[in-house]
Protein backbone atom coordinates (compact mmCIF):
# COMPACT_ATOMS: atom_id res chain seq x y z
CA UNK A 1 0.00 0.00 0.00
CA UNK A 2 1.53 3.28 -1.37
CA UNK A 3 0.58 7.08 -1.32
CA UNK A 4 1.22 9.28 -4.02
CA UNK A 5 4.67 11.08 -2.92
CA UNK A 6 4.04 14.26 -4.35
CA UNK A 7 0.85 15.41 -3.27
CA UNK A 8 0.27 18.84 -3.92
CA UNK A 9 -2.29 20.58 -2.39
CA UNK A 10 -4.92 21.36 -5.20
CA UNK A 11 -7.53 23.01 -3.18
CA UNK A 12 -7.35 26.84 -4.07
CA UNK A 13 -6.61 26.04 -7.82
CA UNK A 14 -9.85 23.74 -7.90
CA UNK A 15 -11.87 26.35 -5.95
CA UNK A 16 -10.51 29.17 -8.50
CA UNK A 17 -12.08 27.07 -11.61
CA UNK A 18 -15.35 26.99 -9.75
CA UNK A 19 -15.57 30.11 -9.08
CA UNK A 20 -15.31 31.02 -12.81
CA UNK A 21 -18.48 32.61 -14.21
CA UNK A 22 -20.14 29.49 -15.96
CA UNK A 23 -18.97 27.04 -13.65
CA UNK A 24 -20.21 29.38 -10.95
CA UNK A 25 -23.54 29.92 -12.48
CA UNK A 26 -23.72 26.04 -13.20
CA UNK A 27 -23.46 25.16 -9.61
CA UNK A 28 -25.10 27.81 -8.24
CA UNK A 29 -27.94 26.21 -10.19
CA UNK A 30 -27.22 22.49 -9.12
CA UNK A 31 -27.14 23.89 -5.54
CA UNK A 32 -30.09 24.98 -5.56
CA UNK A 33 -31.50 22.09 -7.30
CA UNK A 34 -30.20 20.04 -4.68
CA UNK A 35 -30.91 21.98 -1.70
CA UNK A 36 -27.39 22.43 -0.55
CA UNK A 37 -25.41 25.26 0.40
CA UNK A 38 -23.28 26.28 -2.79
CA UNK A 39 -20.36 26.70 -0.41
CA UNK A 40 -20.80 22.70 0.31
CA UNK A 41 -21.85 21.43 -3.02
CA UNK A 42 -17.79 23.31 -4.17
CA UNK A 43 -16.08 21.35 -0.92
CA UNK A 44 -17.94 18.01 -2.07
CA UNK A 45 -16.56 18.34 -5.88
CA UNK A 46 -13.01 19.92 -4.70
CA UNK A 47 -12.42 16.62 -2.96
CA UNK A 48 -14.22 14.29 -5.11
CA UNK A 49 -13.06 15.50 -8.55
CA UNK A 50 -10.13 16.24 -10.36
CA UNK A 51 -9.25 18.89 -12.01
CA UNK A 52 -9.28 18.54 -15.42
CA UNK A 53 -13.22 16.95 -15.01
CA UNK A 54 -13.80 19.89 -12.85
CA UNK A 55 -12.92 22.25 -16.14
CA UNK A 56 -15.21 20.26 -18.51
CA UNK A 57 -18.05 20.25 -16.10
CA UNK A 58 -20.30 23.30 -17.65
CA UNK A 59 -19.60 21.43 -20.98
CA UNK A 60 -20.29 17.94 -19.74
CA UNK A 61 -23.42 19.41 -18.22
CA UNK A 62 -24.38 20.93 -21.83
CA UNK A 63 -23.65 17.44 -23.29
CA UNK A 64 -26.20 15.67 -21.02
CA UNK A 65 -29.13 18.19 -21.34
CA UNK A 66 -28.71 17.62 -25.23
CA UNK A 67 -28.85 14.03 -25.16
CA UNK A 68 -31.90 14.20 -23.17
CA UNK A 69 -30.85 12.93 -20.31
CA UNK A 70 -33.71 10.31 -18.66
CA UNK A 71 -35.74 10.86 -21.86
CA UNK A 72 -37.94 7.56 -21.04
CA UNK A 73 -37.81 7.91 -17.47
CA UNK A 74 -39.78 10.59 -15.85
CA UNK A 75 -38.95 9.76 -12.60
CA UNK A 76 -35.33 9.22 -13.35
CA UNK A 77 -35.42 12.29 -15.02
CA UNK A 78 -36.98 14.53 -12.07
CA UNK A 79 -34.38 13.13 -9.83
CA UNK A 80 -31.60 14.15 -12.36
CA UNK A 81 -30.09 10.39 -12.42
CA UNK A 82 -27.92 10.69 -15.40
CA UNK A 83 -27.34 13.96 -14.50
CA UNK A 84 -25.69 13.88 -11.03
CA UNK A 85 -24.16 10.46 -12.39
CA UNK A 86 -23.23 10.13 -15.52
CA UNK A 87 -23.07 13.95 -16.54
CA UNK A 88 -21.29 15.39 -13.46
CA UNK A 89 -20.01 12.65 -11.77
CA UNK A 90 -21.43 13.28 -8.10
CA UNK A 91 -23.05 10.23 -6.99
CA UNK A 92 -21.78 6.90 -8.33
CA UNK A 93 -23.83 5.20 -10.61
CA UNK A 94 -24.49 1.57 -8.37
CA UNK A 95 -25.38 4.33 -5.68
CA UNK A 96 -27.89 6.63 -7.80
CA UNK A 97 -29.61 3.55 -8.86
CA UNK A 98 -30.25 2.01 -5.62
CA UNK A 99 -31.47 6.19 -4.70
CA UNK A 100 -33.84 5.75 -7.70
CA UNK A 101 -35.08 1.87 -6.66
CA UNK A 102 -35.71 3.25 -3.08
CA UNK A 103 -38.15 5.77 -4.88
CA UNK A 104 -39.58 3.60 -7.40
CA UNK A 105 -40.91 1.64 -4.23
CA UNK A 106 -42.35 4.74 -2.52
CA UNK A 107 -44.37 5.74 -5.35
CA UNK A 108 -45.23 1.95 -5.74
CA UNK A 109 -46.45 1.95 -2.38
CA UNK A 110 -48.51 5.12 -3.19
CA UNK A 111 -46.18 8.12 -2.60
CA UNK A 112 -47.29 11.13 -4.79
CA UNK A 113 -44.07 11.28 -7.08
CA UNK A 114 -43.33 14.78 -6.20
CA UNK A 115 -42.78 13.72 -2.65
CA UNK A 116 -41.04 10.43 -3.41
CA UNK A 117 -38.47 12.49 -6.19
CA UNK A 118 -38.24 15.18 -2.75
CA UNK A 119 -36.98 12.31 -0.55
CA UNK A 120 -34.75 11.02 -3.06
CA UNK A 121 -33.30 14.23 -3.34
CA UNK A 122 -32.34 14.31 0.30
CA UNK A 123 -31.01 10.57 -0.40
CA UNK A 124 -28.44 12.49 -2.65
CA UNK A 125 -28.07 15.35 -0.24
CA UNK A 126 -27.08 13.35 2.62
CA UNK A 127 -24.04 11.86 -0.45
CA UNK A 128 -23.07 14.99 -0.35
CA UNK A 129 -23.28 16.60 2.83
CA UNK A 130 -21.70 13.39 4.77
CA UNK B 1 -7.65 14.31 -3.74
CA UNK B 2 -5.96 12.09 -1.38
CA UNK B 3 -6.48 8.29 -1.93
CA UNK B 4 -4.31 4.76 -0.92
CA UNK B 5 -3.98 3.06 -4.18
CA UNK B 6 -2.31 -0.61 -4.33
CA UNK B 7 0.49 0.47 -7.21
CA UNK B 8 0.67 4.26 -8.88
CA UNK B 9 2.73 5.78 -11.55
CA UNK B 10 3.03 9.30 -11.83
CA UNK B 11 3.89 10.58 -15.64
CA UNK B 12 4.90 13.88 -15.91
CA UNK B 13 4.61 17.03 -14.89
CA UNK B 14 7.89 17.01 -16.99
CA UNK B 15 8.36 13.86 -19.16
CA UNK B 16 9.92 13.43 -22.50
CA UNK B 17 6.51 12.90 -24.79
CA UNK B 18 4.67 16.20 -23.13
CA UNK B 19 4.97 18.81 -25.08
CA UNK B 20 3.80 21.19 -22.22
CA UNK B 21 3.34 20.15 -18.15
CA UNK B 22 0.60 18.04 -16.89
CA UNK B 23 0.77 15.20 -14.41
CA UNK B 24 -1.36 11.95 -15.23
CA UNK B 25 -1.50 9.70 -11.86
CA UNK B 26 -1.85 6.46 -13.47
CA UNK B 27 -3.78 3.52 -11.12
CA UNK B 28 -2.20 0.47 -12.14
CA UNK B 29 -2.73 -3.45 -11.44
CA UNK B 30 0.07 -5.18 -12.82
CA UNK B 31 0.44 -3.35 -16.49
CA UNK B 32 -3.04 -2.37 -16.56
CA UNK B 33 -4.63 1.20 -15.94
CA UNK B 34 -7.76 0.94 -13.75
CA UNK B 35 -7.61 4.69 -12.99
CA UNK B 36 -6.29 8.10 -14.09
CA UNK B 37 -6.39 11.52 -12.28
CA UNK B 38 -5.25 14.53 -13.79
CA UNK B 39 -3.24 17.41 -12.41
CA UNK B 40 -3.23 20.84 -13.52
CA UNK B 41 -1.81 24.49 -12.77
CA UNK B 42 1.80 24.09 -13.53
CA UNK B 43 1.29 27.23 -16.49
CA UNK B 44 -1.65 28.80 -15.64
CA UNK B 45 -1.91 32.02 -17.52
CA UNK B 46 -4.99 33.50 -15.79
CA UNK B 47 -5.14 35.39 -19.22
CA UNK B 48 -9.00 35.67 -19.09
CA UNK B 49 -8.40 37.73 -15.58
CA UNK B 50 -6.33 40.10 -17.35
CA UNK B 51 -8.84 40.32 -20.31
CA UNK B 52 -11.60 41.67 -18.15
CA UNK B 53 -12.23 45.68 -18.27
CA UNK B 54 -9.45 46.11 -21.17
CA UNK B 55 -10.80 46.96 -25.01
CA UNK B 56 -10.93 45.15 -27.26
CA UNK B 57 -8.03 46.64 -29.06
CA UNK B 58 -5.86 44.88 -26.13
CA UNK B 59 -7.98 41.68 -25.80
CA UNK B 60 -7.38 40.45 -30.01
CA UNK B 61 -3.31 40.44 -28.69
CA UNK B 62 -3.79 38.80 -25.23
CA UNK B 63 -6.50 36.18 -27.00
CA UNK B 64 -4.01 35.07 -29.41
CA UNK B 65 -1.61 34.52 -26.53
CA UNK B 66 -3.30 31.79 -25.23
CA UNK B 67 -1.97 28.64 -27.40
CA UNK B 68 1.04 29.58 -29.45
CA UNK B 69 0.06 26.57 -31.65
CA UNK B 70 -3.33 27.49 -32.81
CA UNK B 71 -3.47 31.45 -32.38
CA UNK B 72 -5.39 31.82 -35.63
CA UNK B 73 -8.40 30.44 -34.68
CA UNK B 74 -8.52 32.52 -30.98
CA UNK B 75 -8.23 35.42 -32.52
CA UNK B 76 -10.10 34.62 -35.29
CA UNK B 77 -13.17 33.44 -32.71
CA UNK B 78 -12.34 36.58 -31.08
CA UNK B 79 -12.64 38.51 -33.70
CA UNK B 80 -16.03 37.41 -34.96
CA UNK B 81 -17.91 37.53 -31.84
CA UNK B 82 -17.11 40.80 -31.77
CA UNK B 83 -18.33 41.33 -34.88
CA UNK B 84 -21.38 39.33 -34.53
CA UNK B 85 -22.21 41.58 -31.41
CA UNK B 86 -21.79 44.82 -33.21
CA UNK B 87 -23.45 43.89 -36.52
CA UNK B 88 -20.08 44.25 -38.46
CA UNK B 89 -20.46 43.07 -41.85
CA UNK B 90 -16.90 41.14 -43.43
CA UNK B 91 -15.88 41.46 -47.18
CA UNK B 92 -16.13 38.99 -49.04
CA UNK B 93 -12.33 38.73 -50.27
CA UNK B 94 -11.29 39.29 -46.31
CA UNK B 95 -13.60 36.26 -45.36
CA UNK B 96 -11.65 33.66 -47.71
CA UNK B 97 -8.13 35.28 -46.54
CA UNK B 98 -9.83 34.17 -43.15
CA UNK B 99 -9.81 31.04 -44.34
CA UNK B 100 -6.56 30.74 -45.90
CA UNK B 101 -4.91 31.55 -42.92
CA UNK B 102 -7.18 29.32 -40.71
CA UNK B 103 -6.65 26.56 -42.68
CA UNK B 104 -3.20 27.23 -43.02
CA UNK B 105 -2.53 27.65 -39.18
CA UNK B 106 -4.68 24.06 -39.10
CA UNK B 107 -2.35 22.60 -41.33
CA UNK B 108 0.56 23.17 -39.06
CA UNK B 109 -0.78 22.17 -35.72
CA UNK B 110 -2.29 18.49 -37.14
CA UNK B 111 1.55 18.13 -38.40
CA UNK B 112 2.81 19.06 -35.60
CA UNK B 113 0.21 16.65 -33.48
CA UNK B 114 0.88 14.03 -35.98
CA UNK B 115 4.72 14.23 -35.52
CA UNK B 116 4.25 14.66 -31.17
CA UNK B 117 2.39 10.51 -31.40
CA UNK B 118 4.83 9.39 -34.29
CA UNK B 119 8.06 10.57 -31.78
CA UNK B 120 6.04 9.19 -29.20
CA UNK B 121 5.66 5.64 -30.63
CA UNK B 122 9.42 5.96 -31.58
CA UNK B 123 9.08 6.67 -35.33
CA UNK B 124 11.59 9.44 -35.36
CA UNK B 125 11.78 9.26 -39.31
CA UNK B 126 8.52 10.41 -40.36
CA UNK B 127 8.11 12.70 -37.47
CA UNK B 128 11.30 14.57 -38.66
CA UNK B 129 9.41 14.27 -42.11
CA UNK B 130 6.26 15.79 -40.84
CA UNK B 131 8.21 18.63 -38.99
CA UNK B 132 10.04 19.35 -42.11
CA UNK B 133 6.77 20.16 -44.10
CA UNK B 134 5.65 22.11 -41.15
CA UNK B 135 8.08 24.52 -42.13
CA UNK B 136 6.91 24.99 -45.34
CA UNK B 137 3.37 25.51 -44.01
CA UNK B 138 4.86 28.45 -41.06
CA UNK B 139 6.59 29.97 -44.43
CA UNK B 140 3.54 30.22 -45.94
CA UNK B 141 1.73 31.81 -43.12
CA UNK B 142 4.50 34.32 -42.41
CA UNK B 143 4.35 35.35 -46.13
CA UNK B 144 0.46 35.56 -45.76
CA UNK B 145 0.06 37.51 -42.08
CA UNK B 146 3.38 38.96 -42.01
CA UNK B 147 4.29 36.17 -38.56
CA UNK B 148 4.74 32.67 -37.61
CA UNK B 149 3.01 32.75 -34.91
CA UNK B 150 0.71 35.36 -32.86
CA UNK B 151 0.44 37.53 -36.21
CA UNK B 152 -3.05 39.37 -35.49
CA UNK B 153 -3.74 38.73 -39.06
CA UNK B 154 -8.00 39.37 -38.76
CA UNK B 155 -9.23 42.90 -37.54
CA UNK B 156 -13.15 43.20 -36.84
CA UNK B 157 -14.67 44.39 -40.24
CA UNK B 158 -11.63 42.52 -42.04
CA UNK B 159 -7.76 41.16 -42.45
CA UNK B 160 -5.24 43.46 -41.74
CA UNK B 161 -3.40 43.27 -44.91
CA UNK B 162 -3.91 41.12 -48.98
CA UNK B 163 -2.00 38.62 -50.15
CA UNK B 164 -0.10 39.42 -53.14
CA UNK B 165 0.01 37.62 -56.49
CA UNK B 166 3.06 36.35 -56.81
CA UNK B 167 2.56 35.54 -53.34
CA UNK B 168 -0.68 33.26 -54.12
CA UNK B 169 1.22 31.65 -57.09
CA UNK B 170 4.00 30.71 -54.07
CA UNK B 171 1.08 29.24 -52.10
CA UNK B 172 -0.35 27.43 -55.07
CA UNK B 173 3.28 25.97 -55.63
CA UNK B 174 3.81 24.76 -52.22
CA UNK B 175 0.71 23.58 -51.49
CA UNK B 176 1.23 20.80 -54.41
CA UNK B 177 4.82 20.18 -53.07
CA UNK B 178 3.00 20.04 -49.60
CA UNK B 179 0.12 17.59 -50.90
CA UNK B 180 2.86 14.98 -52.38
CA UNK B 181 5.11 15.05 -49.69
CA UNK B 182 1.79 14.39 -47.12
CA UNK B 183 0.33 11.29 -49.39
CA UNK B 184 3.67 9.88 -48.95
CA UNK B 185 3.81 10.27 -45.04
CA UNK B 186 0.36 9.57 -45.04
CA UNK B 187 1.32 6.09 -46.68
CA UNK B 188 3.69 5.64 -44.50
CA UNK B 189 1.64 6.25 -41.62
CA UNK B 190 -1.18 3.41 -42.65
CA UNK B 191 0.83 0.87 -44.26
CA UNK B 192 3.58 0.93 -41.08
CA UNK B 193 3.23 -2.45 -39.34
CA UNK B 194 5.35 -1.26 -36.20
CA UNK B 195 3.21 1.98 -36.29
CA UNK B 196 -0.17 -0.46 -36.80
CA UNK B 197 1.43 -2.36 -33.17
CA UNK B 198 1.28 1.06 -31.46
CA UNK B 199 -1.84 2.46 -33.02
CA UNK B 200 -4.58 -0.21 -33.91
CA UNK B 201 -6.81 -1.15 -31.21
CA UNK B 202 -5.36 1.19 -28.73
CA UNK B 203 -6.75 3.82 -26.59
CA UNK B 204 -10.37 3.53 -27.76
CA UNK B 205 -12.79 6.13 -27.32
CA UNK B 206 -16.44 4.48 -27.86
CA UNK B 207 -19.05 6.95 -29.81
CA UNK B 208 -20.88 6.93 -26.85
CA UNK B 209 -18.10 8.05 -24.23
CA UNK B 210 -17.04 10.06 -26.67
CA UNK B 211 -20.79 11.75 -26.41
CA UNK B 212 -20.45 11.93 -22.87
CA UNK B 213 -17.39 13.58 -21.94
CA UNK B 214 -18.82 15.90 -24.80
CA UNK B 215 -15.22 15.55 -27.06
CA UNK B 216 -14.53 17.50 -29.54
CA UNK B 217 -12.34 17.99 -32.74
CA UNK B 218 -10.56 15.11 -34.72
CA UNK B 219 -10.66 13.43 -31.57
CA UNK B 220 -14.95 13.35 -31.49
CA UNK B 221 -14.66 12.63 -35.22
CA UNK B 222 -12.33 9.35 -35.17
CA UNK B 223 -15.40 8.25 -32.82
CA UNK B 224 -17.63 8.73 -35.49
CA UNK B 225 -19.16 11.84 -34.36
CA UNK B 226 -19.90 14.36 -37.22
CA UNK B 227 -19.46 17.49 -35.46
CA UNK B 228 -17.08 20.13 -36.52
CA UNK B 229 -17.81 24.05 -36.28
CA UNK B 230 -16.64 25.08 -40.05
CA UNK B 231 -20.40 23.32 -40.90
CA UNK B 232 -22.31 26.15 -39.14
CA UNK B 233 -20.13 29.26 -40.90
CA UNK B 234 -21.13 30.96 -43.27
CA UNK B 235 -17.79 30.70 -45.71
CA UNK B 236 -16.82 27.08 -45.16
CA UNK B 237 -20.57 26.70 -46.15
CA UNK B 238 -19.82 28.56 -49.26
CA UNK B 239 -17.10 26.28 -49.83
CA UNK B 240 -18.89 23.04 -49.17
CA UNK B 241 -17.11 21.86 -46.41
CA UNK B 242 -18.31 18.79 -45.09
CA UNK B 243 -16.24 16.90 -41.73
CA UNK B 244 -13.99 13.77 -42.24
CA UNK B 245 -15.16 11.31 -40.07
CA UNK B 246 -13.61 7.83 -39.34
CA UNK B 247 -15.16 5.20 -36.80
CA UNK B 248 -11.68 3.21 -35.67
CA UNK B 249 -12.14 5.32 -31.92
CA UNK B 250 -8.21 4.29 -31.70
CA UNK B 251 -4.99 6.24 -31.48
CA UNK B 252 -4.53 5.04 -35.39
CA UNK B 253 -8.28 6.25 -36.27
CA UNK B 254 -7.15 9.86 -34.34
CA UNK B 255 -4.11 10.35 -36.27
CA UNK B 256 -5.83 9.56 -39.86
CA UNK B 257 -8.15 11.79 -38.96
CA UNK B 258 -5.64 14.36 -39.08
CA UNK B 259 -3.78 13.08 -42.25
CA UNK B 260 -7.07 13.59 -43.98
CA UNK B 261 -8.30 16.66 -42.64
CA UNK B 262 -4.77 17.91 -43.78
CA UNK B 263 -5.68 16.92 -47.39
CA UNK B 264 -9.46 18.59 -47.01
CA UNK B 265 -7.37 21.84 -45.58
CA UNK B 266 -5.16 22.13 -48.95
CA UNK B 267 -8.56 21.48 -50.66
CA UNK B 268 -10.51 24.63 -49.03
CA UNK B 269 -7.13 26.78 -49.73
CA UNK B 270 -6.99 25.97 -53.34
CA UNK B 271 -10.68 26.62 -53.76
CA UNK B 272 -10.34 29.67 -51.56
CA UNK B 273 -7.89 31.01 -53.88
CA UNK B 274 -10.14 30.39 -56.74
CA UNK B 275 -12.66 32.26 -55.48
CA UNK B 276 -11.01 35.42 -54.39
CA UNK B 277 -12.24 38.36 -56.12
CA UNK B 278 -10.68 41.63 -56.73
CA UNK B 279 -12.32 44.10 -53.65
CA UNK B 280 -11.36 45.76 -50.35
CA UNK B 281 -10.20 43.44 -47.25
CA UNK B 282 -11.58 45.78 -44.17
CA UNK B 283 -15.34 47.17 -44.10
CA UNK B 284 -16.09 49.59 -41.42
CA UNK B 285 -18.08 49.53 -37.96
CA UNK B 286 -18.04 50.82 -34.40
CA UNK B 287 -17.73 47.88 -31.17
CA UNK B 288 -21.20 48.01 -29.76
CA UNK B 289 -22.28 46.79 -26.09
CA UNK B 290 -23.42 42.81 -26.03
CA UNK B 291 -23.66 39.72 -24.90
CA UNK B 292 -22.81 36.58 -27.14
CA UNK B 293 -21.22 33.03 -26.90
CA UNK B 294 -19.75 32.04 -30.16
CA UNK B 295 -17.93 29.32 -31.51
CA UNK B 296 -15.78 28.15 -34.02
CA UNK B 297 -13.66 25.26 -35.18
CA UNK B 298 -9.88 25.40 -33.82
CA UNK B 299 -7.51 22.45 -34.92
CA UNK B 300 -8.35 20.75 -31.83
CA UNK B 301 -12.11 21.19 -31.56
CA UNK B 302 -14.30 23.53 -30.84
CA UNK B 303 -13.51 26.55 -29.25
CA UNK B 304 -15.77 29.34 -27.67
CA UNK B 305 -15.98 32.36 -26.57
CA UNK B 306 -18.37 34.06 -23.95
CA UNK B 307 -17.92 37.40 -24.09
CA UNK B 308 -19.62 40.63 -22.82
CA UNK B 309 -18.60 43.95 -23.95
CA UNK B 310 -19.91 47.59 -22.96
CA UNK B 311 -20.73 50.60 -25.12
CA UNK B 312 -16.84 51.52 -25.23
CA UNK B 313 -15.60 48.33 -26.97
CA UNK B 314 -14.06 46.49 -23.39
CA UNK B 315 -14.22 43.26 -22.31
CA UNK B 316 -16.56 43.66 -19.25
CA UNK B 317 -16.93 39.31 -19.15
CA UNK B 318 -15.37 36.39 -20.90
CA UNK B 319 -14.74 33.19 -20.03
CA UNK B 320 -12.80 30.71 -23.15
CA UNK B 321 -14.08 26.89 -23.21
CA UNK B 322 -11.22 25.61 -25.50
CA UNK B 323 -11.41 22.12 -26.68
CA UNK B 324 -8.46 20.45 -25.11
CA UNK B 325 -10.71 20.51 -22.01
CA UNK B 326 -13.03 18.48 -22.79
CA UNK B 327 -10.82 16.27 -25.06
CA UNK B 328 -7.96 15.63 -21.92
CA UNK B 329 -10.65 14.49 -19.57
CA UNK B 330 -12.00 12.10 -22.15
CA UNK B 331 -8.31 10.87 -22.70
CA UNK B 332 -7.70 11.01 -18.44
CA UNK B 333 -10.78 8.93 -17.65
CA UNK B 334 -12.07 6.81 -20.94
CA UNK B 335 -8.93 6.22 -23.40
CA UNK B 336 -6.25 5.25 -20.73
CA UNK B 337 -8.56 2.95 -18.56
CA UNK B 338 -7.56 -0.36 -19.65
CA UNK B 339 -4.61 -0.10 -21.99
CA UNK B 340 -2.33 -3.09 -21.04
CA UNK B 341 0.61 -1.71 -21.29
CA UNK B 342 1.95 1.60 -19.08
CA UNK B 343 4.07 2.77 -22.48
CA UNK B 344 0.69 2.69 -24.31
CA UNK B 345 -0.43 5.92 -21.62
CA UNK B 346 1.77 8.42 -23.53
CA UNK B 347 1.01 7.40 -27.02
CA UNK B 348 -2.89 7.41 -26.12
CA UNK B 349 -2.70 11.03 -24.48
CA UNK B 350 -0.56 12.85 -27.19
CA UNK B 351 -3.43 11.23 -29.94
CA UNK B 352 -5.70 12.96 -28.30
CA UNK B 353 -3.37 16.20 -29.27
CA UNK B 354 -3.73 17.78 -25.73
CA UNK B 355 -2.76 21.40 -25.65
CA UNK B 356 -2.17 22.05 -21.92
CA UNK B 357 -1.15 26.19 -22.93
CA UNK B 358 -5.39 25.95 -24.11
CA UNK B 359 -6.56 24.20 -21.12
CA UNK B 360 -4.44 26.42 -18.42
CA UNK B 361 -5.89 30.05 -20.33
Amino acid sequence: MTEWLYEQDLVSQKYRILIAHEHDQLIRALASDLGVSVQELRRYMIEHIDMILLENIPARYKAAVAAGADADDPVARELGRDIFSRGIPLIPNQQMEEILKKIKERIEAGSPVPEAVAAGKAMVREVILR
Amino acid sequence: MKRTVDVNIPLGPIHPCFKEPARLKCETRGERVIGAEVELGYMKKGIERIMKGRPWQEVMFLAERVCGICSVIHNMVFIEAIEKISGIEVPPRAALLRVIANELDRMQSHMLANFSYCYTIEHETLAMYLLDIREQVMDELERLTGARVTCAYIVPGGVRCDIRNEDRDTLSASLDRIEHDLHRYAKMFETGPMIALRSKGIGILTEESALQAHVVGPTARASGIAVDMRTNHPTYRKLNFAPVVRHGCDNYARVMVRFDELSASIGLIRQSLRALSPGVIRGGGICKAGTLRYSGEAPRGELTYSITTDEYGRVAEIQIQTPSIMNIEACCHYMIIGVDSIADVTSAFVSADPCIACTER
